[in-house]
This record gives C-alpha cells, structure tokens and sequence, in this order.
C-alpha cells in the first residue's frame, strides 16, 4: 500500500490518541495503573502509605502466628485505602519486655507467652518512663487469644524406664531424685544412658522457664497459692532441694519454641525430659517419630497457664491508625477462623469457649496415647511481682549458669 | 536536515525507552556487601555448592547491596587462633561444634576485647556425632553390634601385645589409632576430652584435680600409644584412613557424616574398600553441630550482618537441609526425619548417640590440652637438610629460622636427630630427647652454613636406617627432608631408595617421610615419590613460605 501523506496523517493521530488515553488511563484507572509503567505513574501519583504494624511474638506460636499473618494480608486490609502491613518478629517472652524498656524495640504490637511478663512490663514502664506502655487492665488494649499449660515432655522409651506408672502428685520430687541419682540410669536398669538429663528454659529469659521454677517452688510447699517471700529466702531446706535440682541441669534454653525444636534435632542423648507447653509438645509430636521416638507428655500436679496476651502498646511511636489497624489483627486472631486453626494445626486451647476440644481433629484426642488430655490440673496463682522477682533474683544468684 | 533530525530523534526516543524499561541494569547497579566466612572442612562438600547457587541468586540487602559469600574452610581451632590474632576478620565463623567457643571467647577477651566474640546462641547449621569409625571386621572381632564399646576397649586394644592376633587376625597386626591434633582441629580437642573423662569414669563435672588424678593420665596415654600420627583436619584422616585401608589404620574418631559419605562411596562402586562402621562410645560423646557465629567483633558492620543473617536462612530452608541428609548431616531442622543414608546399611544408627558428655569448662579444657603434652606419643624425628652450594642467601637464612621455630614447636620428650647433606652427610645431633639438649640444638642450628653437592637419596637412607636402628616403635617416627634441588652426588640410586622405604610391613605405624620442595629448582618429582608412598606429604616451600610450612607439618606429632 503506497506511503501517502493523507495515510502518514492518520497514522499520528491515531497513535496520538492511543497514547494519550493510555495515559489518562493510567491515572484514572487502578488496574490499568498497577501495569501501567511504574516510575512515570508513581511520580504523577504515590501509591498510599501503608500503616505499618510492628509485632513481636515469643517463639512458641510461630507458626501459627506466621500463617495468621499471611491470611490477615492476604484479605488486603486497609485503613482509609491505606494498606495494612505487619512486620513480624519473634523472640523469647523476657528478653522482649526487656528490649521495650530500655529502647532497642518499639513495637505497636506485643505478645509475651504470659501475663507475668505484661504486668512486670507494666510496672517497670511506669517507673522508667513515667507511665506505663502496656495496660493489662484494659480489655481493649489487652487481650489473651491463646492458652497452653506447662508440662513435662519425655522421650516415651525413657519416661517408661523412669516412670512405670504417672506420678501424679509424687511428679516434681521423683523427678528431682531421678536427677540426683549419682549413678544415672543405672538405677533405672540402663547404665548406657548415663544421667538423668532435664532441662528448662532460662526463666530471666524465657516464660516456660519461669512457670517451671515457680512450680517447682510451690510444689516443695505443698501449696498452690500464697508464696511469699520469706518462703523463698528463709527455708534452707527448700534452698538446698532447688540448688540440688537445678544443680543438675548443665544448660537452660533461651527460649521455649526454640528450645524445642533443638530437643527433637538432637534427641535423648541431649535431653530425657524437657518443661515447655502443651502446645510447644503438640506441634513437634510427628516430628520427634521421624528423628528419634515417640514422645509422652506428663501434666504437674499444678499447672500455670499460659494465654498469649496481645498488648497494643501505648506510646509515642505508636499512631491512632497503627494502633486500630493492631485491633483489627486482634480481631483476626480472636475470629473463629483462626481459633479453629491454633487449635486444630498448632494444639493450642482457644479463649474462644464455643470451640470443643474435642471434636473430630482435636490434637487433644489424637495424642492421648502420648499422655494430653483435655481436663486440666489445678492452676496456681500467680504471686505479686515482687515475689516473683525475688525467685527470679534467687535463680539467678545460685542456680544460673 | 529535517530527515537526519527525525532519525537522531526516534532513535534517542527509543533508546531512553529502553533504558528506563529495563529499570536496574546490572552493570550500573554497583554496590556489593561480603559475607566472608572460615568454617570446618568437614562441612565442604555440602556448603561449596550451596554458597555457589546463593551468589548466582544476586540477593540484595535493604539498602540494595549484592550480597556475595566467600566461604573458606580452615581447622575450627586454627581459625579461632587466626581470628584472636588478627589474622583473618571474617563476617561468620562456623567451627564443626560449639565446644570450642568458650576457650575462643576466653581468649578474645585475653586480648583486649571487653566482650566476647560469640554472643548468645548461634544456629545449628546441620549436626553429625563425633564416632570412632573402625573397619567392620575389626568391630565384629570385638563385639559390634550387640556388645556396646567405647574408649575402655580402645585403651584395651592399644596397650595389647598381640593386638589384632589375639582376635584370629594377626595379618592386621598391632592396633592403629588416629585422630587429628588437639591444638588445630575440633574431632583432636573432642578426642581428649572424652578419652579423659573415660580414664575419670565420669560424664559431667570433670574438674582439674581429675587433672591431676595418676589414673587418668595413664588411661590417656594408653589410648594414645596406638596413635599412628596426628594431623590437621577430620577429613584428612578419613581420606588416608579409606585410601590406605585396615593396614594402616584400625580406626580414627571421625564424625558420623565422614562414614556415610565413604559407605555411600563404597556401595555406588568407587571405592573397593572394607565396609567400615561407626562406634558411638558407650562412655558418652560430643556432637558436631556447626553452628554459625555471626562475629561480634569491631570489623562486622551492621548490613554484613543483615547479609549474614540473610545467607544463614537459605541454609536452613528445606532444600538446603534436605541436601544436608544427603551428604550424611543430620538436619538441624527437626521437621525433617533421619532417613536413608543415616542407616545401617552405610554402618551408622540414627538412634545413637544414647548419651552425650558435658562439655567442660574452658579452664579444664586448657588443663586437658597440659595433661595430654605431657601423655601424648613423642617423635622420633630425622630432620635432613640440604645445605648444597645453591642454597645459599635467603634460602639457608629462612630454612635456619623456620628449622628453629619447628624445634619449638616439639615437645622435650620427642626425640630429634638433624642430618645435613651436602656432599657429606653430617649429624648435626643423634636421635635423643630434645629436652636435654634444645638449647645446644637450637645453637647448632643457627650456625649452618651452605656450601657443595647435593646427596638427597644417601641423606634420607642414613635418616631412614638411624631411626630403623635407634627408633622406638612405640613412638611416632618420621624424616622431614628439605631440599633445593636434585641429587648429584649420592652412592645410593633413587630406586634403591624407594624399596627400602617402600617397605611397610608396619602399616600406619611404619616410619613416614615428609619432603620439602624448597624453591624452584627443587625436583619435586623424586620428593613427591619418596614422600607419597610411606605416608607421608610432600610440600613446596620458599623463603617466605618454609615456617608456614613447617608449622604445618608440626600437626602431624
């Protein structure tokens, strides 16, 4: 076809046009903009700023709390056409109370694996900054949305030359002798297993770790509420019999998800037994097959729950919209959608008490040959904080290492 | 005009197109973060590949740097000493265990440091038993499977007069022991360690005064009498140990992954070896478990450490750790079960270890490292040197100091005869404990001077028949030669040579040759062929070289 000026012409216009309405599109149009080309459309129009969220998790519910997360962004939640984003990042209960107050992390978004560690956080703020930065007391800026006893994990084959029977009531000072039999397993007919190895998390580091030491402590009382101080610090006999214990443990955890998952990758050689959370047991049952043996689970004769409080903190860095987009990922983890699946996947107890935990699936009966069960020991009450520092302080002057 | 114009014009038009399309070139995009990191070369033939396929990922840091890892293995304990000393400034540190970390904090802060260079608890990487691998026969002959062993019947076997005979195999002769040395390797510190706390009876608490306990010593120095020599690294020993077969070594402390890696060898058909298996010492043993230390030290900026942290994910994604199983590792993630090759069939059991030892303290370990000098198996050692005509200037200069520096490195209980040739064979000193003579020794050494032929094959069968006459069989013996060039003058012919050395009716325990290559005109062929055949190793050194080099062969005794 011959080249004519009059086709020359049309063929501008033509082109003209379908670049100008590219154009307009691009800025009119959302589809069309997120391909349009991407430097030329942000530098007429940003995209909206995201509200970014900053979580910090103790390690026991990642797993959880990651796919959580990726099931929160993927609805697309938006603040006034703001995208809602979470960043995400895990580390053991106390070092996390911890890294708040003396600045190193500013999260929106706090959940300790307690409330031990909220309301010492509470009480440390106030006298640190002035006021405090979380507020237990406030259904709305704090909310538990898990909860998972502590209890004693064992290699199965172990446990049953230890423990023909459970203990029940005689657990803590069983184990305890267990532990300081001078010749190990040899009194339990297997000298090739050497000592009696347990082992629990650092209790200034780590909530499970805590729990375990204040069991224990309660325990040798004979009691379930009223610790005081003076128990700690005027019974030698008491002093000695925690010593002896702890005495026997050659190292402590950080941190109980962690920890766990070094316990399964390297199996009864390292540890026999171990004190972490029902659910922390729940999560690496299948693991623990495929590596070294089944595992069984023993209950204390009292337990200490521990329910995953979501704080959202109140601070200067954190804004009206981080702290609303926070809630509504609060509102998430608290949806049926996400209970169902901490229990379900993650073998942890919903606060939501409209979900059986017994129904078809429940880890809480699939595992019943490995000792869980739905019906919960006693808990015991959780002492004033500054009972609770004063065994945190005994630990650490006599049993840390 | 106008249609050149029009041209020009649509071509810069479609070149800026271009250009702005393509977003980031590569060429222009510039800055790169290093990740350097030394780890233990048991770990090598799983990591090489790995940091490979990360690099060609071009993974970028926040600030949009390529993240490029260089990786190099070197001996946990040397690396650690590098380190303390300036050396080397990695970004990671990856030692085969975590036992030696306290001694390397121990000594960072010895050194000016207010805090230490391993902070909190870095990553298992994967995780592998320290064993004592040992050849299946010979484990069948004392019990394996069914009865459990361990360092007792090690130092059992080693103190036996009748070694192997005793059990219907006298063709294998006396017991061989190896393992690397304590100074440089992690499996050599591990070694002692567990060899002390078997000689204590104990698997926790072990304290100085064990130390001193007469008993322990002698159970240390028992089991070290069937070593045949130490050496630098884990791997080193497993390869000598599979190439040379029963005959040279009945055992070696290796790591489990070593024995499935050789088992898997053998199984595919490209190695005709025994079959060898893994004893998990019934007294107790330490794990290998890799851990990666992002260094707190003053060289470690902020984003090499995001990059650290960002290449130690990749490590243990599932790929990467399923890739770990393959190669023998137990995976350090735990989701991921032990499966074939951790079977019997490649003569290990992933239900082992039944227990572990606790790792001492840094002080007790020092005291271990004392305890074992003062136990371990002397040398007898002939250092022959050339001190022809050509080595004159540097050469005889830096072959004097880095001679000096070997002799200090010897313990007064090795025996040391030097032999300088030249056109006469001179001893400078006969083969006796050096503890009564190393000063005079050390005088004697300073004053060589060069000057004639060169008699290399007549120097190494004077060194090679004193330690026939004089050698104690019971201790470590070896020749270390060091020479510049060719023989020119000597009475005895290379072959004549050859089949006298040659002969190794002792297996691993016979005598072994070390040759230093020293300098261009050395003849590295003939060296190579005396060296090779006992045992021994062949090096090429120069004057800037030689202390490095006679460092190196230091780690053998």
């Amino acid at each position: 076809m011959p080249v004519t000026p009059r086709l020359n012409q049309t063929l501008f216009v033509i082109y003209l046009l379908a670049t100008v309405g590219v154009f307009i599109a691009a800025l009119v149009s959302p589809p069309v903009r997120a391909i349009a080309y991407a430097p030329l459309r942000d530098l007429i129009l940003p995209p909206p700023e995201p509200v970014v969220v900053h979580v910090l998790y103790s390690t026991e519910k990642a797993a959880w709390i990651n796919e959580a997360a990726a099931r929160f962004a993927a609805a697309r939640p938006a603040i006034e056409g703001r995208p809602i984003q979470l960043e995400m990042k895990k580390m053991g209960s106390r070092e996390m109370y911890l890294s708040v107050l003396d600045g190193t992390e500013q999260p929106d978004l706090m959940s300790t694996a307690s409330m031990l560690q909220i309301n010492l956080l509470q009480d440390l703020s106030t006298s640190k900054f002035g006021a405090p930065v979380v507020n237990p007391a406030d259904s709305e800026a704090c909310r538990p949305v898990l909860r998972t006893p502590l209890v004693l994990v064992a290699w199965k084959e172990r446990a049953a030359a230890l423990w023909g029977n459970d203990p029940g009531s005689e657990l803590w000072q069983q184990l305890h002798d267990a532990l300081t039999q001078p010749n190990g397993w040899e009194a339990y007919g297997h000298p090739e297993w050497g000592y009696v190895k347990f082992s629990h998390t650092n209790p200034l580091k780590s909530n499970s770790g805590f729990q375990t030491i204040l069991l224990l402590t309660y325990d040798y009382f004979g009691k379930t509420d009223g610790l005081t101080s003076a128990d700690i610090l005027s019974d030698a006999d008491y002093q000695r019999w925690f010593i002896e214990f702890e005495g026997t443990i050659s190292s402590f955890g950080d941190s109980t998800g962690t920890y766990m998952e070094e316990i399964v990758a390297y199996g009864p050689s390292l540890h026999d037994m171990v004190a972490v959370y029902e659910a922390t047991a729940i999560e690496h049952a299948e693991s623990a097959v495929g590596r070294y043996g089944e595992l069984q689970i023993y209950y204390p004769p009292a337990t200490h729950m521990s329910d995953h409080p979501f704080c959202v903190l109140q601070a200067d860095w954190v804004t009206p919209e981080e702290a609303q987009a926070a809630r509504m990922f609060v509102d998430f983890l608290t949806g049926r959608e996400m209970q169902e699946l901490a229990l379900l996947q993650h073998g942890f107890r919903p606060v939501d008490d409209g979900i059986p935990l017994d129904q078809p699936g429940s880890p809480l009966q699939r595992y019943a040959a490995n000792g869980i069960r739905i019906d919960l020991p006693p808990e015991v009450e959780v002492p004033p904080g500054n009972v609770l520092n004063t065994l945190l302080d005994f630990w650490a002057r006599n049993a840390q290492r | 005009m106008n249609r050149d114009f029009c041209r020009r014009f649509v071509v810069l038009v479609a070149l800026s197109i271009l250009v702005a399309g393509c977003g980031q070139l590569p060429l222009l995009g510039g800055k790169a973060v290093t990740v350097s990191i030394y780890y233990g070369s048991e770990k090598q033939a799983w990591l090489e590949p790995l940091v490979e396929e990360y690099n060609a990922q071009k993974n970028k840091t926040a600030e949009g740097s390529t993240i490029v890892v260089e990786a190099t293995p070197m001996g946990s304990i040397e690396s650690a000493n590098a380190i303390i000393a300036g050396e080397i400034q990695p970004t990671v540190w990856s030692p085969a265990s975590s036992v030696y970390v306290p001694v390397a904090n121990a000594g960072w802060r010895g050194s000016e440091h207010a805090e230490d260079l391993v902070v909190g608890k870095p990553e298992d990487l994967v995780l592998s038993p320290v064993v004592i691998a040992m050849w299946r026969p010979m484990a069948e002959a004392l019990g394996w499977p069914d009865e459990p062993l361990g360092w007792a019947d090690i130092a059992e076997m080693a103190t036996s007069e009748e070694g192997w005979a005793a059990y219907g195999y006298p063709e294998w002769g006396s017991f061989k022991l190896g393992h690397t040395h304590p100074n440089h390797s992690n499996s050599g510190i591990v070694s002692i360690i567990a060899e002390t706390y078997a000689g204590a009876g104990k698997q926790r608490d072990l304290t100085l005064e064990d130390l001193q306990d007469a008993g322990v010593k002698a159970f240390v120095a028992d089991v070290e009498s069937s070593i045949i020599h130490y050496g630098r690294s884990t791997g080193f020993f497993a390869t000598k140990m599979f190439e040379r077969g029963p005959s040279y070594l009945s055992a070696a402390v290796l790591y489990e992954n070593l024995i499935v890696a050789q088992e898997s060898e053998r199984l595919a058909g490209r190695s005709s070896q025994l079959p060898v298996v893994a004893i998990y010492p019934k007294e107790g043993t330490f794990w290998s478990n890799h851990p990666y230390a992002i260094l707190n030290a003053p060289w470690v900026t902020a984003e090499q450490k995001v990059a650290a942290e960002d290449f130690l994910a990749f490590l243990l994604d599932r790929p990467q750790q399923l890739a770990a199983l393959e190669y023998g590792f137990r995976p350090a993630d735990p989701s991921i079960p032990l499966s074939a090759p951790l079977d019997a069939a490649h003569g290990v059991d992933a239900n082992q270890p039944q227990t572990v030892l606790e790792v001492p303290s840094a002080q007790v370990i020092a005291g271990i490292e004392v305890l074992w000098r003062e136990v371990k198996k002397p040398v007898d050692l002939v250092v022959a040197m050339d001190v022809s005509g050509s080595m004159g200037g540097k050469k005889i200069a830096s072959a004097r100091s880095s001679l000096i520096e070997f002799i200090n490195l010897l313990d007064d209980r090795d025996r040391l005869q030097i032999i300088l040739f030249s056109d006469e064979l001179i001893a400078l000193t006969d083969l006796s404990p050096l503890g009564e003579k190393r000063e005079d020794v050390l005088r004697r050494v300073s004053g060589i001077v060069e000057g004639g032929d060169t008699r290399l094959y007549d120097a190494v069968q004077m060194a090679y028949d004193e330690l026939r006459a004089s050698g104690d069989p019971q201790h470590i013996r070896a020749v270390v030669v060091l020479s510049d060039g060719k023989d020119t003058a000597s009475t005895m012919s290379l072959s004549g040579l050859m089949t006298e050395i040659g002969n190794l009716s002792e297996g691993g325990s016979a005598t072994k040759v070390f040759t230093i290559a020293f300098g261009s005109g050395a003849d590295f062929n003939v060296l190579q062929q005396i060296a090779e055949p006992t045992g021994g190793k062949q090096y090429e050194g120069d004057p800037d070289t030689i202390h490095q080099v006679y460092a190196e062969i230091a780690t053998f005794f």
